[in-house]
């Protein structure tokens, strides 16, 4: 009569599969892998939240800073009036036009210095962004590639422990086994859970960063040929 | 921490408690847990089982054709090779082994095995009735002459008789029981055979017919209690009880011994009887009287398996239950 009792109870307790009972049935080191994969799922979402404003923010930033750029008549005044905001492409323009003016405070100019320096200045100020806006874009990667295999962990685990029980209950109808193997799997399903949109937006992300940096190389490039041009205009 | 990874913090964490709450309260519960709910299954106590199936075995095996020329009944012949063995043909048959001098060498290794063999064999078509007690004596004489005894018949059946009783020996042998029961199954063989008897008969095909019981049957619970049903159902019918108070507290021990055929050997003896008390003192010995009875009257004993003979020859204690009785 109790192996009836058992197998009753754990009949009942499958009737009853739902993510919290699955996790406060489990054994503790599946606990602790599914509340690491947990926290790591909602970390993932929220660095996917937050890069797809700044990231959206700073690129339409960007285009709107770069058009008007190219249409202001007077770069020094433009430089007052916007060049000291928060977002790349300003950075940039701000980087070569302090580069700029210390370089053309002195009375012998030297032209292919100044160049150098401009270019200089500006590409590593470009890298700087770039590096500031991709910042943690490698926990997304490390998330993506390695909750599928802390998942598994959980999963090896329980069902190892399921076995366990079988063995000790010398009983092995489903009722006794789908719970254990229901709630090992359950790790390997938030491993997944959190891994999938890790590696979607770790992939999205990438590329829009790439785009940004070449966005900004572009903005560069064309900001030093109108200072170059300058340059030799002031003889 | 910027402003929007603060918001995807809240973002996210709000998500990721709404999706598990929904899943928790059974939003997308699954109906598959319902299936591994086993229904109870019915189990019905069977009392009334018999160990064996009554039904006679059909046999899947066409009859061998019959070469022997059918003149004349069997049993005028078989008569003859019967009484003869004994005493008065020993000088006989020695000669006719002479010419073919290969009969004899097998003889010695299997002695006792053909020795029952061919005793009983001629003996079930005169008296089929008493088996039981006809192959005991028949091997203890023909222990001594055992070479002319299974000889006898064969001079004058001519060369292909030793043929059958050699191939027939291992399966027959180890069957006394079969082969005195079933021996009226089998076709007489007497003197009448012509010479090319057995010439299209392939004598392997024939042993398969009668299969020899399967050896050392072991007897598990499930056979035992069938055994007791059998027998008790046969037993009950014929129990009367004498008239008194908690006599049907009442139960006997008997010591009983049966022969291979399920009849009752000797006297049954009663062991000892359980459930005495004061009230029932008076009827214990007409109850002692009643059991025997009902016990022998139930003798010859139906359904008995034969192949677990060693489990039911001698049935010490046989517990016959007065309050079983019907």
């Amino acid at each position: 009569m109790p192996d009836v009792g058992a197998a009753a109870g754990a009949a009942a307790q499958a009737a009853t599969i739902s993510p919290l009972a699955l996790f406060l049935q489990a054994d503790i080191v599946v606990k602790v892998v599914m509340l690491g994969l947990l926290l790591a799922s909602i970390w993932t979402w929220a660095m996917i939240i937050g890069f797809t404003f700044t990231l959206r923010r700073a690129s339409r930033q960007s285009s709107a800073f770069e058009a008007d750029f190219w249409k202001a008549e007077d770069i020094d005044r433009f430089y007052e009036a916007r060049g000291k905001a928060d977002f790349p492409a300003a950075k940039v323009m701000a980087a070569g036009v302090t580069e700029w003016r210390r370089s053309t405070a002195q009375k012998v100019i030297d032209r292919e210095g100044t160049r150098d320096r401009l270019s200089t200045s500006m590409s590593s100020t470009i890298a700087a962004e770039v590096d500031r806006l991709s910042d943690r874009l490698n926990i997304l990667a490390t998330i993506g590639s390695v909750a599928p295999f802390v998942g598994l962990f959980g999963t090896v685990w329980g069902i190892m422990r399921a076995f366990t029980a079988i063995a000790a209950e010398q009983n092995s109808s489903l009722a006794v086994v789908a719970p254990g193997i229901a709630e090992a799997l359950f790790a390997t399903a938030i491993g997944l859970f959190a891994a999938i949109p890790a590696v979607i937006a770790y992939n999205r992300f990438s590329h829009g960063i790439n785009r940004m940096e070449a966005k900004l190389t572009r903005f560069a490039d064309g900001f030093y040929s109108t200072l170059s041009r300058e340059l030799e205009a002031q003889r | 921490m910027e402003r929007a990874e603060k918001i995807g913090l809240g973002v996210a964490t709000a998500g990721h408690v709404l999706l598990f709450g929904l899943l928790s309260a059974g939003f997308l519960a699954t109906p598959n847990p319902l299936k591994l709910k086993s229904p109870p299954m019915d189990v019905s106590l069977v009392d009334e089982v018999a160990l064996e199936s009554m039904a006679p075995r059909v046999s899947m095996q066409p009859p061998p054709p019959s070469v022997a020329p059918e003149e004349g009944p069997a049993e005028d012949a078989a008569p003859a090779p019967a009484p003869v063995p004994e005493p008065a043909p020993v000088p006989e048959p020695e000669p006719a082994p002479a010419p073919a001098p290969a009969p004899p060498p097998p003889k010695p290794a299997p002695p006792k095995k053909d020795v029952p063999k061919a005793a009983p064999k001629p003996k079930p078509k005169p008296a089929p009735e008493k088996p039981a007690s006809r192959p005991k004596p028949a091997p203890e004489k023909p222990a001594v002459k055992s070479k002319p005894a299974p000889t006898n018949p064969k001079p004058k059946a001519a060369a292909p008789a030793p043929a059958p009783s050699k191939s027939k020996a291992t399966p027959k042998a180890d069957a006394p029981a079969r082969a005195s029961g079933e021996g009226k199954a089998q076709k007489p063989r007497g003197s009448l055979l012509g010479k090319d008897f057995l010439k299209g008969i392939d004598t392997s095909a024939d042993a398969p017919r009668t299969p020899a019981p399967p050896p050392a049957a072991a007897m598990g619970p499930a056979q035992k209690a069938a055994l007791n049903n059998v027998i008790s159902n046969q037993i009950y019918p014929h129990l009367r009880l004498p008239s008194g108070a908690d006599v049907e507290l009442l139960v006997a021990l008997l010591d009983v011994k049966l022969d291979r055929n399920g009849r009752v050997v000797g006297r049954p003896e009663v062991i000892d009887v359980q459930g005495v008390n004061d009230s029932n003192r008076p009827q214990v010995s007409v109850y002692k009287e009643r059991a025997i009875q009902a016990v022998l009257q139930a003798s010859p004993f139906q359904n008995l398996p034969s192949e677990y003979y060693d489990q039911w020859k001698w049935l010490k204690p046989l517990r016959v239950y007065a309050r079983k009785a019907r």
